[in-house]
């Protein structure tokens, strides 16, 4: 399953000696990592291991004390989210994420703007966009929410949420979609409903997901990083991550303990 | 107001294009219905009034950026107008007057450029506060730059400077009525439309949630600064009609109370829908030229109704008028006129026996000595004699008991009207 991309080309995103303090608290301690073209790559890690917090650095939440990462080979140092949105990355939130004032069809359309070149347009009426009509409800159609169009996205059920906060993420057209924690706080049939849909929206995307629960992305992901205490462990295939001792000692010993 | 009609992306429909036709016949029928000068002089008002607001709202509603020096736009509008309209006179320019408001908005337009380069950076406390500092700054400086403000007495002009269009001299109220309804028709149109375009949709995304709107390629702060730049071009039309009207513009069109005025008129109106500071405007005028000539206290009477709808209803008088929607689109309504009814009559009674004892109250202590007899709803009564006290107490008392008597048959009736029929809502 593994789709080792040729290194000869720049890796979707490339992080280099990431460090990250808050105060004198070290978060990130020095991490190295390389997320291929067109891979579904998975960081997993117990609690605060800095999961989220290399999230919000990749994606400009918060600066890096030192080191660099780069998107498609363009260090992002210094950029506004909105310009490393517009390189093509496109993020979820791990607290829903959404316009809960709008309706879900809304919501959608509202992340389409930009990909669909309206800017900052003041002289289109979005309403008579069919290109925006159309795509949304694409999009809705996509993550089964065609029948919650009109509804204010604010009523919506948590599950229906999460999968509208992957809509909105991935209707922009990203090629690099990065999803934090998509299936926190859902029952088993709502994670796997939720596993399904990003497997199926993330097609010849490169996925970045970072997860608590390494179950959750064992079927998923083609390659995985653990991370524990601000460093990562190990990186690779399923298998070979859960077969490695640092790995079951540092994480999974603790999970399976936290979880019997 | 939400989007129902992008299933039909083609063509307007009925619906879309009926509030605009009656509205526009309403304004030219009502010089008609209300034919006397000083009936006009509040419609003006109102008029001016309620392209202000709806500029505030593009603001506080639809950009969720709290001002509380707009009227800067507006004043500044006002001025920029004045003097053009000065300047078209001694030079005897062919400029006609009805094109005025185009310079005023372009000057408020200009001002709100500079301002908003650095003010809308951030939305919340910090923009409130950077609006507030500018509106004192440059209400400060009205005294000070006295060529362009005109010091204490402001800058006047003559509005009939120009030669006639078609035949118009703007001599009289009703010429300048029309003018100022077009410019209203005009520039309501414009901001409805602007709240449909993709920046004035954004401006929607980034009032909700900036972080959000920023990881879908939008710049929170451009949003704000776009939204920010449409909102002074307007307030910039409202003050040229405010100086075309009056023919006088003074420090008071760019005050601070004028700023707190317009954000008191827009939340009234209500700010979750886009005709919500029409209705805002159209009340408050009401109170300040219909209320004004029959109480001083007109002022007192506007705050506690202010305060009863930032506590009772902070959707405002349209979410007030929203909320029975559902009740009529189920066509249930009538369930609720009877208990409506039941409880509104008494409370109005009992809110007039409040405020003739405050009335009473006002008149004890501050008329002069031996004047012991004022009117009170076209009564004569003697505020220093318990009896019309005493009657007064009475009939709040009974009024605010029959109120709450029959207040949970409302909210029984309320939940009736508002429950779909064979199942719950």
């Amino acid at each position: 399953m593994t789709m080792h991309a040729s290194n000869l080309t720049a890796p979707a995103l490339d992080i280099v000696g990431l460090r990250k303090s808050f105060g004198k608290a070290e978060i990130i301690r020095g991490i190295d990592l390389e997320v291929y073209k067109g891979e579904r790559h998975a960081i997993i890690g117990p609690n605060g291991a800095g999961k989220s917090t290399l999230f919000n650095l990749i994606t400009a939440r918060f600066a890096p004390t030192t080191g660099s990462i780069s998107l498609h080979g363009q260090n992002l140092a210094g950029m506004a989210p909105y310009q490393i949105n517009r390189l093509g990355l496109s993020r979820s939130f791990q607290i829903t994420n959404i316009f809960p004032k709008m309706t879900v069809f809304e919501n959608v359309r509202c992340a389409l703007l930009w990909s669909k070149g309206y800017k900052y347009s003041f002289w289109n009426i979005v309403s008579r966009s069919q290109d925006l009509t159309e795509g949304a409800d694409a999009v809705l159609e996509q993550i089964n929410l065609a029948g919650r169009r009109n509804l204010p996205a604010g009523v919506l059920s948590y599950a229906e949420q999460r999968a509208l906060e992957i809509g909105v993420t991935i209707a922009g057209g990203a090629d690099v979609i990065m999803l934090d924690e998509p299936t926190a706080g859902m029952s088993h049939s709502e994670t796997d409903y939720i596993v399904d849909l990003i497997r199926k929206v993330t097609e010849n995307k490169t996925l970045v997901m970072v997860e608590h629960d390494m179950g959750v992305v064992f079927g998923l992901a083609d390659r995985i990083s653990v991370l524990v205490y601000g460093e990562i462990i190990a990186t690779g295939a399923p298998e070979e991550v859960r077969g490695n001792p640092k790995v079951q000692e540092a994480y999974l010993g603790a999970a399976l303990e936290a979880d019997h | 107001m939400t989007d129902t009609t992008t299933h039909s992306a083609k063509g307007l429909t009925m619906g879309q294009l009926a509030p605009w036709v009656i509205a526009t016949a309403f304004l030219v029928a009502m010089p008609w219905i209300f034919a006397s000068n000083s009936a006009i002089t509040i419609m003006n008002q109102m008029a001016i009034t309620i392209i202000f607001a709806l500029s505030y709202n593009m603001l506080l509603g639809q950009g969720g950026m709290l001002s509380f020096g707009h009227a800067v736009y507006m004043g500044a509008g006002g001025f920029m107008c004045m003097h053009v309209m000065n300047m078209v006179q001694d030079q005897g320019l062919p400029l006609p007057l009805p094109l005025l408001p185009v310079f005023g908005g372009l000057f408020g337009l200009g001002l709100a450029t500079i301002v908003g380069s650095f003010s809308t950076r951030n939305a919340g406390t910090v923009f409130a506060m950077i609006s507030l500092g500018v509106g004192e700054l440059i209400a400060a400086s009205s005294v000070i730059v006295v060529s362009f403000f005109g010091g204490e007495e402001g800058i006047s002009g003559d509005r009939t400077y120009g030669l006639p269009v078609f035949g118009v001299e703007f001599l009289r109220q009703i010429e300048v009525y029309y003018l100022i309804a077009f410019w209203l028709v005009l520039s309501t149109l414009l901001m409805f439309l602007f709240s449909r375009t993709p920046i004035g949709r954004m401006a929607n995304a980034v009032r909700d949630n900036p972080e959000r709107a920023e990881f879908l390629g939008y710049s929170a702060r451009w949003v704000r600064f776009y939204s920010f730049c449409a909102s002074g071009f307007f307030a910039g039309i409202a003050g040229a009609l405010f100086a075309i009207n009056y023919e006088i513009v003074t420090e008071e069109n760019l005050n601070l109370g004028l700023s707190g005025a317009i954000l008191l008129i827009t939340f009234l109106g209500g700010i979750g829908v886009f005709f919500g500071p029409i209705i805002g405007a159209i009340v408050f005028t009401l109170l300040q030229t219909v209320l004004s000539l029959q109480t001083e206290l007109w002022q007192l009477y506007v705050g506690a109704l202010f305060l009863a709808t930032v506590m009772f209803f902070p959707s405002g008088l349209a979410g007030v008028l929203m909320m029975h929607v559902p009740a009529i689109k189920m066509g249930k309504w009538r369930y609720l006129v009877l208990p409506y009814v039941k409880t509104l009559i008494p409370a109005i009674f009992g809110i007039l026996g409040v405020s003739a004892m405050v009335e009473m109250m006002f008149h004890a202590r501050h008329a002069p000595t031996g004047d012991e007899e004022m009117g009170l709803f076209w009564m004569t009564v003697d505020s220093t004699s318990p009896l019309p006290w005493l009657v007064a107490a009475i009939i709040s008392v009974v009024c605010f008991w029959v109120t709450r008597r029959n207040a949970p048959e409302l909210v029984a009736a309320w939940h009736m009207a508002n429950t779909p029929d064979g199942g719950s809502a």
